[in-house]
């Protein structure tokens, strides 16, 4: 079932860390591209990146946006007996990041702690795994880590971050409503063709290729089809937002924020434009940001809307689309949420 | 064809602007590429209505081909 309801779930905070390297998507850019970069820039809209160093993972943004969190919401750990981390850039390929997590992070042994292999649409889809897991009461208090390092120098579109957010059992909450999807036949759509069990790593796949710049390229980088994406979220996401608004019994004036993730500019304008949604009301952080996978609708609350929800109460329309195909709605209400400023690592 | 050609231009945002006519092949212009493709599938969605794939781009040789999706 697509549609979903999940009640006594609070929204109790959420924490954002991004590396603090920064990539001009321009001025870092060979100079034999540069033209071609700025036409690139214009239509994506991604200035600047994150990017993480060599030796910095999802989990290490994660572990420091979680200890921030913690400290500043008051829980004790011992309280905590959650933990899900969302991503695609886990530290190993097995065990489960989470796991780990727990252990760094002095979380309890009877903390249910795993990973969820989601990319771009995995903010609604963590939201919807966890607060079900604290609806049924299996958690008290639980932590979502969603998030990616998927930056790379060569791609202008992708930036790091690691956020977490804490969900709490409250009695009588309002109501948050769903409608998460998938679509396996647009797997090739977005993929890491190579490294799984379908297609091991194997010698010839670590020669790289040269392109007329000078940049080198592996068959085990990620294959990104721009109109099979592009086709796919500008067709998928307008009839979700509008899907879910109708079995939430919610006018589109009645949402505060539309928060989408950060895929491009293109992609993006695309979809507010065929909603008809006001650009104040949609907030967008792809200019300094860019594309920062399934962590970038937390990016976008902590850059743009910290202030408005510490204060007061707002409706939240969250939508994540990609890799999979998949793609989520979620309608949720946050009431004087813990929102840490901005942590740099 | 006039305004389809204005938007087309708008679309495909080229760095150095180039002449286009209704017989233009898109394989011709220097900078037709990926970008000008998505840029060309979001103008046929936002003004025109109409939902376009790759496909049809490809099968497109001309302005004039593309044209006729806008009122196929």
């Amino acid at each position: 079932m697509a549609l979903a309801t999940l009640k006594n779930v609070r929204f109790a905070g959420m924490a954002t860390c991004v590396p603090r390297r920064i990539l001009s998507n321009i001025n870092d850019c060979p100079p034999s591209l540069r033209s071609e970069r700025e036409r690139l820039v214009r239509n994506i809209g991604i200035e600047t990146r994150r990017i993480c160093q060599e030796w910095q993972c999802l989990s290490d943004l994660a572990y420091d946006a979680a200890n921030r969190l913690i400290d500043q919401l008051g829980w004790k750990k011992e309280d905590i007996d959650g933990l899900i981390v969302v991503t695609q850039s886990p530290d190993y390929l097995i065990p489960s990041t989470a796991i780990i997590l727990q252990d760094r992070l002095g979380l309890e042994h009877t903390t249910i702690a795993y990973d969820v292999n989601l990319g771009c649409s995995g903010y609604p889809f963590g939201l919807h795994l966890l607060g079900s897991l604290i609806a049924t009461g299996s958690v008290r208090k639980g932590l979502l880590v969603v998030g990616d390092k998927s930056a790379t120098i060569k791609d202008p579109l992708f930036s790091d971050a690691g956020t977490v957010t804490a969900l709490e059992f409250r009695e009588n909450s309002n109501p948050w409503f769903f409608d998460l999807n998938s679509d396996g036949s647009g797997f090739k759509a977005i993929m890491l063709p190579v490294g799984g069990h379908r297609n091991p790593v194997k010698f010839f796949h670590l020669i790289p290729s040269e392109d007329e710049h000078g940049i080198l390229h592996l068959p085990t980088d990620l294959i990104l089809d721009g109109t099979a994406v592009l086709s796919f979220s500008t067709q998928r996401v307008p009839p979700a937002v509008e899907k879910t608004l109708a079995y939430a019994n919610k006018k589109i004036d009645e949402i505060d924020y539309f928060l989408f993730h950060q895929a491009n500019k293109m992609i993006n304008e695309t979809i507010r434009k065929k909603l008809r949604l006001p650009e104040e009301r949609v907030p967008s952080t792809l200019k300094e940001f860019g594309n920062t996978s399934g962590a970038s609708i937390p990016v976008t609350i902590t850059a743009r809307l910290r202030e408005k929800l510490t204060e007061g109460s707002k409706q939240l329309l969250l939508g994540g689309f990609g890799i999979g195909l998949s793609w989520g709605t979620a309608i949720i209400k946050v009431e004087e949420a813990c929102l840490p400023e901005l942590i740099e690592a | 064809m006039e305004e389809f050609i204005e938007k087309f231009q708008e679309a495909v945002d080229f760095q150095d602007p180039v002449e286009v006519t209704e017989n233009t092949v898109l394989l011709d212009l220097p900078e037709w590429d990926s970008l000008a493709a998505l840029g060309v599938i979001v103008m046929f969605d936002i003004e025109y209505g109409k939902t376009i794939t790759g496909d049809h781009l490809l099968k497109s040789k001309t302005i004039k081909d593309l044209f006729e999706l806008t009122v196929a």
